[in-house]
Parts: structure tokens; C-alpha cells; sequence
């Protein structure tokens, strides 16, 4: 009885989070815009297919490189143990805003269903979605080795799909545990949004150093050799480095490497344990502090409301303002106050700081990714103006991986979409005024990032202000152009506001399209370097194209969208 | 100028995928000052026609005007006459009771002075002066609803129109809101709303519009409608037999208009 309920429970939550029937309805009944789901699936397909490809390709050298000192397991290792990484750090937000802010929670409470069976049905719908992602990393990998390392054919894909299932599960449950305590202690709070922020920044933050400090044990480009002295180095070697860090992938590789064999079959059987008993300890606590977070929650809601008499009102401040100031005042306000959208908003605008003080205070530069940039600034002739350009670029990258500009109408959702459509403002308005917000955000949360590098590169006033105006000049365009993009096919119809920004095409979207067009001014300030004109030309140069793309994208995107918003008349 | 305050002519709409029109064919005239009550069975194409009006939906056909102003071709100036509460109150939840009203007083153009007086004159006809600062979030459903009849009357728009107003309020602020739905039509206004509380509707409406099946089947005060019927009947009586029998349809002169099965 217990399992059927769960069973039908989680199918429905599912059904949710996939859009199935939702799809089924629009596109195969009421054949609405039959184009749309087709050119994403061969989109996503095509890009999957790439992402998978290279994967193989890298996993096949990798284990050559390795196989030849005996050690082709690093590369399972490598991608279980980095895949476990990037599950963990999102997983965080991923749980908090799945189990806490989900618009069902109102409805799954009231049931007659322990909290252990809600937290299962929400934990299956993290899990079905990090499968959705792992597939295209570890799908190619367990391939690509199985091929290199002449494995049992039945036993290693059998091994192999026990061990995909299983290998979220364990960096899930160790983000859900601290994310249940928080909430727990966080709703109890007046200011529990707040906490949750803080909470939430903390622990990417620290996982981030973690996974900063594992990272620069392992080798990057052109060190093979001093790689192969530390695999070599039993004291030292990579995988008992690993092994005491994280053993769960050591686990998981055994059973993979050894599948068929009595040790594979134990370590799978270990992996599995493991991942089974966390989940139980998951389950367990979540039986005791899941409900009491959420409905402490609602709690602490009601009691805050003053009892005040008539007539006793406080003081209210009435500041009159442009329709575009207050829209885009209320666009600041409705995505600052919302948890989800802030832990996912933000966390680059944090990260980002934080990889580099880490990266300068313990003077490894020249080990990490960033050796890259900085070979390439300490190339140009005029570090100061080469600077300047990279506090601008700093903007419009930041913009791109925010997921701020490309989803102000998705974030409407289809609940309130009805009050900016009602509302006696054009086109035009709307755009300015979320691409408005979506900037002073931008800006705003840039500002870290802008001091640590003004700090690392010691740039003149003059240029450091110059980098910020192109900065914040070219991140407007480009958050003009994302709020045209998202009022074109908003993503209006979520159950939790991650799916709003996480799940949504357009997010996806702006990724590409910021990393393409930094690339593009990056390839011309270059160019324009080289030609040896002064710095402060190609800064001023610089300045003079951004300000004809900021002017450009105002006056197209304006007319876009009083055509767009003219034609959105289906809520 | 028609002069009327909502003018609805041949307006049909169908949605994608459905092969009957949720809005067939349309005609509806609604004068300054009238209080128009707007009844219908579930699914007869109430809130369809209420969306269309206030600029949430587009028609296939025909054509709404509000003082004069198509809703299509010039959407803003018509929004502008516009004080619209939706069927269900889903307002922006993180902000402040206030922070939702300046921003509908800010989008409407409402001067300082103005809105600080209408503020706390609805405020206090409401009963919402304590919550007025906490998040919208914290509120009830009946606090939104008010909330949301707040907002659209800010501006004191020249044509309110409310999809079932009445859910959610308590006895008293629905006394109170009846009394100023008469109040705002005294002025010159209009008032446009569905509702199933046939009740209020035969009480407040100074006339009342029946829809079935996406067509207007019967229009007229209550009296033209009981004449028509030859009845002392209630509206509830007219309402069940007009939406639930299946006879010939009837034509009774302008403005006054019956049709059983919405034919």
C-alpha cells in the first residue's frame, strides 16, 4: 500500500517536473506550436551529442595517458569523483529550492503521507533531473573506457548502470542534510530569507575551496610528468589522495574496474550500501525536521503581522514614480527577496571573488585556469588599458552565467504574467524597465569581482572607471536583448522556481550568446592591440562601439517588444 | 464615441486545438454608471470574455471598446480606463501590501497626494491598515482579494471590472464593497463583474447579461428579464432554466435578447 502510494506520488511529481502531460496537452492535442518542442529536442540533441562526444574523445587520451604508467582507473575515478563535485555544489540550491519552495508543498502536506514519503517524491525529482545531466558526462566515459580497458561486457554494463543510479545519491544526501538543518533553523527566523542566502552562499563557498584544494592535487595541461611522479609516489598518489578525500568513487570505480570479479561485485555492493544507508539517514532526518522547516515557514509568516487598530496605520512613504523606475524597482525587489533566485542569480557574482583571493592567497596562479588570462593581459603591450577591458568583459560574462537578464517574464510565472499584461505600459516600457533591474543587479553584484581585480591589477582611476562604463554599458545591451528573448517564449509554467531559471532554454541561451559576443570584442581589442595603437585609443575605441551597441539595442529592442507584447495575448 | 463604456461587437473566440468556441459571436453594450452583472455557468466563457476585455486575450473576431479606445488597436490608452481584480488573486508575493499599491499607483500615474488619500481611505474601508507593510506572501486569500480590489481601484478607473469579486471577502467588506461598487457608478462610472452569487447579482446589477456555451442568451435588467419570462421568479429560476433547457431560441427586441441554447 505504503509503495504503491509512493510509487504514484513520485510518477505524478515526475510527470511535473518533465512537463509530460503538459507537453501532451499543447503539443499533440492542441498541436500548439508543434516547432517549438521539435527545434529544442534537435537542439539539445545536437549540443548533447557534441558535449558526449568530446567526452569520449578526452576520457579515451586521458586513459592512454594513464594506462601507460598502469593506471587507466584514474579515469574513472577523475570523472565519477568530478561529476559527485558538480552535483554536490548545485545540489544545495537544487534541495532547497525543491523541497522548500516548491508550489505543491501546500497541497502535499495536507495528505495523509509521512514527511520521509514527500521528501522522497521531491528527492526523485532532484535525482531524475541530475540523471538527465550525468548522462552526457558518465554515459561517454563508462563507454569510452569499457572499450579501452577490454572489459565483461554483461557484467560491467550491469555494474555500470547500478552505478549511474547510485552515484548522485550520495552527494545529493549530503547537500540535503545540511540544507533540511538550515531550513529548519532559518524558518524559525523573522529573517529567514536572509539566512537562507547567507546559509547557502557559506556552503558553496566552502565546497568550492574543497573542490579548489582536491583540484590542485591533480594535473593540469603540460604536467604529465610531474603527474606521473605523484601517481607514482605511493605516499603521495592521486588515487589514495582521493580515496581519503571522497572513498564513495573509489568504491564506485572497483566496481567498475573489477566488474565480474569477487572484489568488483564487493565494492558495488559497498557503493550501494552506502548510497542506500545514506539515503535511510537522509530519509530518517528529514522525518523529523522536513515538516517542521516548512511549516515553520508558514509559521513564522503569520506571526509576524502587527495588530494594529484603524485609524493607527504606519507611517507610509507614497514616492511617485516613472512606470519604468517602479517596474524596474519591483523587478529588484521581487528576484533579491526570493531565495532561489538569488542563490542562483548571485552565486557567480560570489564564486568568482572568492576562485580568486583563494587562487592569489595561496600563489598558484600558475597551476590553475587562470594562467590562461593572465599569459594573455601580460602579452599586451598596455596591461593598464588590457585591464580596463577585462573589468568590462567582467560585466558582460557575469550577465551571461547570472541567468538575470535572459528570464524576467519567465520568472513571472503564469500566476502573476497577468499583472504587467494588465497593466496600461507599452512594449517598450516593460523591456527597459526589467532590462533596468536586471542591470542595477548586475552591477551591483559585480562590484566584488571589479575590486579583486582592480586589486590584482593596481589600475589607474581613469581606466578602472572606463572598464566599469563599458561594463555596465554592454551588459545593458546585452540584458535588453536577453528580456526580448525571454518575452518571446517566457518559460511561464514551473513548479518550483529553480525550474524558471535552471530548467529554462533561454538561460542556456544567454550562456552562449554572452560567452560569444565577449569572444568577439575580445578578438577585437586583440587584433587592435597588435596593430600597436596607444591603450587608451583601443579603451576609447572600445567605448565608442559599446556605446553604439547599447544605442542600437535600445532603440531595435524597444520597437521588438511593443510588437512582441502587442501579439502576447495568451495567458 | 459609442457612448458606452464597454462596447463588445461579433467578438468569437476559439483556443487552439478546440474545435468549439469558448466566445461565439458576442454582441454587448454596457452604459456609463450601470452596474453590469455578468452570469454564466462554469465554462459558459465568462472570464474567456473578461480576459478579452482587459487585454489578456486577443479575439479571432470582432471587436471591444472601452470609452471609445479598441482594446487591440490601442491597448494602453484602453488599459488606462481599466481597474481589472482576476478570478484568482495570485499578486506578487515578496513584496509589501504597500509596495504592490505604489507600483499599481506609479504604472496608473496616480499623483502623490491622490494615492496617500485613496490609500488610506481603502485601507480603512478594507481593514487591511495592519498588514499593509508585511509581505503579501503572509496574507490570507480574503486579504489578497482585498488587496487586489485596492489596486485596481487606486486610480479610480472609469471601468472596473472584476472576475467573481466576491470570493474570499467576509460579510463585511462584501457589504462594503457592494456599497462602493454603487458609490463608483454614482459618479459616472461603470462596473462590469461575474459572479455565480445570483443573490448579489439580482440585488446590485442594474443590469445582467447571461452567457451559455460561449453565447449571450439573455440581456436586460431583472424586471425585462422576468417579463420576458412571464414569471415572478427569481434570477436563480431564470438562470437554471435559461442554462439548463433546451428549447427554440426567442428575439425580443433591442437589447433585450434570449436564446436557450445558444443558438
Amino acid at each position: 500500500m505504503v509503495r504503491r502510494r509512493l510509487l504514484s506520488l513520485i510518477l505524478a511529481q515526475l510527470n511535473m517536473n518533465f512537463a509530460i502531460s503538459h507537453s501532451r496537452y499543447y503539443y499533440l492535442k492542441k498541436r500548439e506550436r508543434l516547432w517549438e518542442p521539435i527545434l529544442i529536442a534537435v537542439s539539445i540533441g545536437i549540443l548533447a551529442a557534441l558535449l558526449a562526444f568530446g567526452v569520449f574523445r578526452i576520457s579515451s587520451a586521458y586513459y592512454d595517458a594513464v594506462a601507460a604508467i598502469g593506471q587507466g582507473d584514474l579515469t574513472l575515478i577523475l570523472g565519477i569523483l568530478l561529476s559527485q563535485l558538480v552535483v554536490l555544489i548545485l545540489g544545495f540550491v537544487l534541495v532547497i529550492a525543491v523541497f522548500y519552495f516548491s508550489n505543491d508543498l501546500s497541497i502535499l502536506i495536507p495528505l495523509p503521507l509521512s514527511p520521509a514519503e514527500v521528501l522522497a517524491c521531491k528527492f526523485s525529482v532532484i535525482l531524475s533531473n541530475e540523471y538527465v545531466g550525468l548522462s552526457v558526462i558518465l554515459v561517454p566515459l563508462f563507454i569510452a573506457y569499457a572499450l579501452k580497458a577490454g572489459v565483461s561486457p554483461v557484467a560491467y554494463t550491469a555494474s555500470a548502470i547500478l552505478v549511474f543510479l547510485a552515484l548522485p545519491v550520495i552527494p545529493l544526501t549530503i547537500a540535503a542534510v545540511p540544507a533540511i538543518l538550515l531550513m529548519r533553523v532559518a524558518n524559525l527566523s523573522r529573517r529567514k530569507d536572509v539566512l537562507v542566502m547567507i546559509g547557502g552562499f557559506l556552503f558553496i563557498i566552502i565546497i568550492v575551496v574543497f573542490q579548489f584544494f582536491v583540484q590542485t592535487r591533480l594535473p593540469g595541461p603540460g604536467e604529465e610528468n610531474e603527474f606521473i611522479r605523484r601517481v607514482l609516489s605511493a605516499a603521495n598518489s592521486l588515487v589514495s589522495l582521493v580515496g581519503r578525500q571522497f572513498p564513495p568513487s573509489i568504491w564506485a570505480t572497483r566496481a567498475l574496474g573489477s566488474a565480474g570479479t569477487l572484489p568488483g561485485f564487493l565494492y558495488l555492493i559497498l557503493f550501494l550500501g552506502v548510497s542506500a544507508l545514506s539515503l535511510a539517514v537522509l530519509f530518517g532526518i528529514g522525518n523529523k525536521a522536513f515538516y517542521e522547516g516548512v511549516v515553520s515557514g508558514f509559521e513564522a509568516a503569520d506571526a509576524t503581522r502587527k495588530k494594529l487598530l484603524a485609524g493607527q496605520f504606519p507611517a507610509l512613504r507614497f514616492h511617485q514614480r516613472s512606470p519604468a523606475r517602479a517596474l524596474a524597482l519591483t523587478e529588484v525587489r521581487l528576484f533579491t527577496r526570493t531565495p532561489v533566485f538569488v542563490l542562483n542569480g548571485f552565486t557567480g557574482f560570489v564564486m568568482f571573488p572568492v576562485m580568486f583571493i583563494i587562487v592569489f592567497l595561496v600563489g598558484r596562479v600558475g597551476e590553475s585556469g587562470l594562467k590562461d588570462l593572465w599569459s594573455l593581459i601580460s602579452s599586451l603591450p598596455d596591461i593598464r588599458a588590457a585591464g580596463a577591458l577585462v573589468v568590462g568583459a567582467y560585466f558582460l560574462v557575469s550577465a551571461a552565467f547570472s541567468s538575470i537578464p535572459f528570464t524576467p517574464f519567465s520568472r513571472e510565472g503564469v500566476r502573476n504574467i497577468w499583472i504587467p499584461m494588465s497593466m496600461p505600459v507599452s512594449g517598450r516600457t516593460i523591456s527597459l524597465a526589467k532590462a533596468l533591474g536586471a542591470e542595477w543587479m548586475i552591477t551591483l553584484g559585480s562590484l566584488p569581482g571589479v575590486a579583486v581585480l582592480e586589486y590584482l591589477l593596481r589600475l589607474p582611476v581613469g581606466y578602472l572607471l572606463s572598464g566599469v562604463a563599458i561594463g555596465v554599458m554592454i551588459s545593458f545591451a546585452f540584458c535588453l536583448w536577453g528580456c526580448i528573448v525571454d518575452m518571446a517564449r517566457p518559460m511561464l509554467n514551473w513548479t518550483d522556481q529553480q525550474k524558471a531559471i535552471k530548467s529554462n532554454l533561454n538561460t542556456a541561451l544567454g550562456m552562449l550568446a554572452g560567452i560569444v559576443v565577449t569572444a568577439i570584442l575580445g578578438l577585437v581589442a586583440k587584433i587592435v592591440f597588435a596593430t600597436g595603437i596607444p591603450g587608451w585609443a583601443v579603451v576609447t575605441g572600445m567605448g565608442v562601439i559599446v556605446t553604439g551597441i547599447l544605442g542600437l539595442s535600445l532603440n531595435l529592442t524597444g520597437a521588438i517588444a511593443d510588437r512582441i507584447w502587442c501579439r502576447r495575448h495568451r495567458i | 464615441m459609442s457612448g458606452y463604456s464597454l462596447l463588445i461587437e461579433g467578438v468569437s473566440k476559439t483556443y487552439r486545438g478546440s474545435t468549439r468556441p469558448a466566445v461565439d459571436n458576442l454582441d454587448l453594450e454596457v452604459r456609463p454608471g450601470e452596474i453590469f452583472g455578468f452570469l454564466g455557468p462554469n465554462g459558459a466563457g465568462k472570464t474567456t470574455t473578461i480576459k478579452m476585455i482587459v487585454g489578456l486575450l486577443r479575439p479571432d473576431r470582432g471587436r471591444i471598446t472601452l470609452d471609445g479606445c479598441d482594446i487591440t488597436k490601442d491597448p494602453i490608452r484602453a488599459k488606462g480606463q481599466i481597474g481589472y481584480v482576476p478570478d484568482n488573486p495570485d499578486l506578487y508575493d515578496r513584496l509589501t501590501g504597500i509596495e504592490y499599491l505604489n507600483l499599481i499607483a506609479d504604472v496608473f500615474g496616480v499623483p502623490q497626494a491622490e494615492r496617500k488619500r485613496r490609500v488610506h481611505d481603502l485601507m480603512d474601508m478594507f481593514e487591511l491598515g495592519g498588514a499593509i507593510t508585511d509581505i503579501i506572501q503572509s496574507y490570507s486569500h480574503g486579504m489578497k482579494q482585498k488587496l487586489a480590489l485596492m489596486g485596481a481601484l487606486l486610480h479610480d478607473p472609469r471601468l472596473f471590472i472584476l472576475d467573481e469579486p466576491m470570493v474570499g471577502l467576509d460579510p463585511r467588506a462584501s457589504h462594503l464593497f457592494k456599497e462602493l461598487m454603487r458609490k463608483h457608478c454614482d459618479r459616472g462610472n461603470t462596473v462590469f463583474f461575474s459572479t455565480h452569487i445570483l443573490e448579489v447579482a439580482e440585488r446590485l446589477c442594474d443590469r445582467v447579461g447571461i452567457i451559455n456555451r460561449g453565447r449571450l442568451i439573455a440581456c436586460g435588467t431583472i424586471e425585462e428579464l422576468r417579463s420576458l419570462h412571464r414569471t415572478d421568479e427569481s434570477l436563480e429560476d431564470i438562470f437554471l432554466e435559461l442554462t439548463g433547457a433546451t428549447t427554440k431560441p426567442e428575439t425580443n427586441g433591442p437589447g433585450l435578447t434570449t436564446d436557450r441554447e445558444g443558438r
